[in-house]
């Protein structure tokens, strides 16, 4: 009796889910023990394979937010005890996590390290087949691992910063065969029907991020073919054990849901973490401690000398198409339009007495402004499919292969930009008084930035303040807080036509006749066009109808809303050198009725990758001011 | 590209900033072709209805929303998140349908070739498949038009009849 009650305790003590014929083992015990000994829960691999965090009181907690990841239920937040429950858990077959496979196989990762460290005698553990695991890994057929990157997309909030993922490239592949690998891609669950509550949720962690394994071409689809944005693909220089490691696991990763945050734990930093698994020498995800911008975390890999064997550039269509304009010879450039609206005139005597080639390569080019056109502009689509369907007819009847053609980017890749974090210092003019000013912004770059690394013409401001001290007053203030500053610029010719737009929301200082240097909460909206030039290097001129609303006590009844237009141009004069002039004219019609003419001419000068010197010249209503500052960027 | 986002839609999703979000239609264990996902246990994979099923996802529209569909919820996924094989070269074939067209009529390109190393046609014998797809370019594209996974079927019967690349397709 005494012995049935004392069986009836042992098993109330077992970890959940043992059958009772699976009784631990001394076996266990002893690697328990071992493993206490050697202090493998404090082990930097242990911590990054179960994703652990120092946190506020110095212990641990896991960014990964499923459950199921978790062996000990208090495996979250005590990575001696998750390490304890995933020895037990190895001892038996019982079906755990997401995917439902013994631990052995769910968390293969797991079991190779521990392994290695505890030097297992394989056999006392019974050893499960891993055959899911093993036909993911023959399917994988991994090579090597590839860091991809494609570049912002304006048109998309979320994906203004570009996006970041990783290709598993296959043994035996090609350049012409990438596109058929997998990718490990981590995104966030939202539903298609999220409206605005999509911003907060996705900021706060609302939204379960997953990790995916899309082939490639469907990738290379999405950004190249539907969104228009350049690719860059980074190979790294992993061993092949490190590349296994990595897809050990990523597989385990199926087993687990990160809460999602945008600033910070989003694509970049996930993928990062991987990296880590890989090599745990590398220290990448503890370098970001708000945000994590893609393109920052490819210009730290970068940094990691040897890190990055090869990088390869995959052009957007809309790359593809301007370079191969650009590439017409004067007399070839009149058929473009006629092709695409008619593709009769490739039977006309004028264009079959071009040579083979360049038929050929006017061809290519119709079929590809008719694809773009099918895919931007929905209510003509089957039109342009038709026609896309005629040019080819004629293209197949050519019978040589298209030559290949070379297209240059039109930015340099992201590692070639500044940081995103920028420092300056300045001393200015204002009103007949003078001031020092420092200032600092948490992100990304704006229009007069040095330009390499960063999509053309696109600014994206965030957290950006202004101090001030004004001299002969002897004061300190905030001058001004720009909260968000962004704006697209997208010039318009025969083939893209898009609309310019900005949003400005913030506070800054203003002087009036009633009021000298006054806070203003300010929102300001506006949508245009733009055009491009070459007179000197580029050129980019540009117009805006304007929504612009203001509070402070500067304005009678504290408030003023109105609207107008302003226009201007940025140009850049030399590869260091860049201009942007503008001027407009506001009508407020509520609130304190007034008006503005704010005048803005601005220089900037390159002194190094993450050294810049600008001056500005700003005027409004009874305010002018002159600024000199000099920008460092961290 | 299809439809900007108005500016003060934007205005408020700013903020979102980082990227990385993706529009899916989730089922309820995460989204499809994910890693080690059981989501799809209990799917039957017919081979009749994962070429429609795709092409729906890819041809209903140009946001990435409709690309990352493909993926989520629909068949053709191993539960380990992986294209079944008996389906790689239809998926593929579907997916890529507007690429490959056009890189049949210009007698090269990735798409082509990537589609020639999933039929399993050796790489020296690709030109004479590149020059056989531009000859019968007309043909096999309409062929195609109604459902791609056709398009790969009549790829299949012209080589069968192809002095080179009859070997190909009966060595498999």
């Amino acid at each position: 009796m005494l012995n049935i009650l004392l069986i009836f305790l042992a098993l109330l003590f077992l970890p959940v889910g043992l059958k009772a014929q699976e009784l631990p083992s001394p076996y266990l015990e002893e690697l328990i023990q071992q493993a206490s000994t050697g202090k493998l829960h404090q082990d930097r691999y242990w911590h990054l394979l179960l994703h652990y965090r120092k946190d506020f009181l110095r212990g641990y907690t896991s960014e990964v937010d499923d459950p199921g990841f978790f062996l000990s239920p208090n495996g979250k937040t005590d990575p001696e005890a998750e390490l304890q429950a995933t020895l037990t858990y190895f001892f038996s077959d019982t079906l755990v996590g997401r995917s439902k496979q013994p631990a052995q196989c769910a968390f293969v990762a797991r079991y190779h390290w521990l392994k290695e460290k505890l030097h297992f005698h394989e056999s006392k553990l019974f050893p499960q087949p891993c055959e899911r695991f093993d036909n993911w890994l023959k399917e994988l057929n991994p090579a090597s691992i590839t860091f991809i990157f494609p570049s912002a997309y304006m048109d998309n909030p979320a994906s203004m910063f570009g996006h970041s993922f990783l290709r598993v490239d296959r043994e035996g592949q090609t350049a012409e065969t990438r596109i058929l690998a997998y990718t490990i891609n981590y995104a966030a669950e939202v539903p298609p029907d999220a409206g605005i509550e999509f911003a907060y949720k996705g900021i706060f962690g609302w939204y379960k991020g997953f990790f995916t394994t899309i082939p490639y071409y469907m990738k290379v689809k999405e950004y190249r073919d539907i969104e228009n944005r350049d690719i860059w693909e980074y190979r790294l220089n992993f061993s092949q054990e490190q590349n296994h490691q990595l897809l050990m696991h990523a597989w385990e990763l199926g087993n687990a849901y990160f809460d999602y945050y945008f600033f910070k734990e989003n694509c970049a930093y996930h993928i990062l973490s991987l990296l880590e698994v890989a090599d745990p020498d590398l220290h990448l995800t503890d370098q970001f401690h708000f945000s994590t911008i893609p393109a920052d975390t490819i210009r730290l890999l970068i940094r990691h000398k040897g890190l990055v064997k090869e990088v390869s550039y995959r052009p957007a269509r809309s790359t593809l198409l301007k370079r191969k304009r650009g590439a017409l010879e004067k007399q070839e450039i009149s058929f473009l339009p006629r092709l695409v609206n008619d593709p009769h005139q490739a039977e006309q005597s004028e264009f079959l007495q071009l040579p083979q080639k360049r038929q050929t390569f006017l061809l290519d080019l119709a079929s590809d402004v008719l694809r773009y056109k099918g895919a931007t502009d929905q209510d003509m689509a089957e039109d342009y499919k038709a026609n896309n369907r005629s040019i080819l007819v004629k293209r197949s009847q050519i019978k040589i292969p298209s030559a290949p053609f070379h297209v240059e980017p039109f930015s340099l890749s992201p590692e070639h930009g500044h940081e995103s974090l920028r420092v300056g210092e300045g001393v200015g003019w204002r009103n007949q008084e003078i001031f020092e000013e420092i200032s600092v912004r948490a992100a990304y770059h704006d229009l007069l930035d040095p330009d390499p690394g960063y999509t053309q013409d696109a600014q994206i401001v965030l957290a950006d303040l202004r101090l001030r001290h004004y001299h002969r007053r002897n004061q300190f203030r905030v001058e001004r807080f720009t909260f968000a500053n962004v704006l697209s610029l997208a010039p318009i010719d025969s083939l893209f036509i898009s609309p310019s737009w900005k949003i400005n929301l913030g506070m800054n200082t203003v002087k009036t006749s009633s009021c000298d240097l006054c806070s203003n909460g300010h929102a300001n909206a506006g949508a245009g066009g733009a055009v491009e030039t070459q007179v000197f290097q580029r050129e980019v001129f540009f117009l805006f109808g304007e929504l612009d609303a203001n509070v402070s006590d500067a304005y009678d009844e504290h408030h003023r809303v109105g609207g107008g237009v302003s226009g201007g141009v940025m140009a850049t004069i030399t590869n260091n050198w860049k201009w942007l002039v503008s001027a407009g004219y506001m009508g407020y019609f509520l609130g304190d009725r007034s008006d503005d003419i704010p005048i803005s001419v601005g220089q900037r000068w390159t002194l190094a990758k993450n050294l810049a010197f600008r001056t500005t010249f700003t005027h409004h209503d009874r305010d002018h001011e002159v600024l000199a500052v000099l920008h460092g960027y961290f | 590209m299809a439809k900007k986002p108005g500016v003060l839609v934007s205005a408020f999703f700013l903020v979102m900033g980082m990227s990385g979000i993706a529009l899916g239609n989730p089922p309820n264990d995460g989204p499809g072709c994910g890693l080690g996902k059981l989501a799809w246990a209990e799917t039957k994979v017919s081979k009749n209805n994962i070429a429609p099923q795709v092409m729906m996802a890819t041809t209903n529209g140009t946001f990435g929303s409709q690309t990352f569909g493909i993926s989520s919820g629909t068949s053709g996924c191993t539960n380990d998140g992986q294209v079944w094989a008996s389906e790689k070269v239809n998926v593929f074939a579907a997916i890529s349908f507007d690429n490959l067209a056009q890189e049949m009529a210009q007698g090269q390109g990735e798409h082509l070739t990537s589609l020639a190393t999933l039929m399993g046609i050796p790489a020296d014998q690709h030109p004479a498949f590149f020059a056989m797809t531009q000859e019968k370019y007309t043909t096999l594209v309409q062929a195609g038009e109604p459902s791609p996974k056709a398009v790969v079927q009549a790829i299949h019967d012209a080589m069968v009849d192809h002095p080179v690349l009859a070997q190909a397709t009966t060595s498999k």
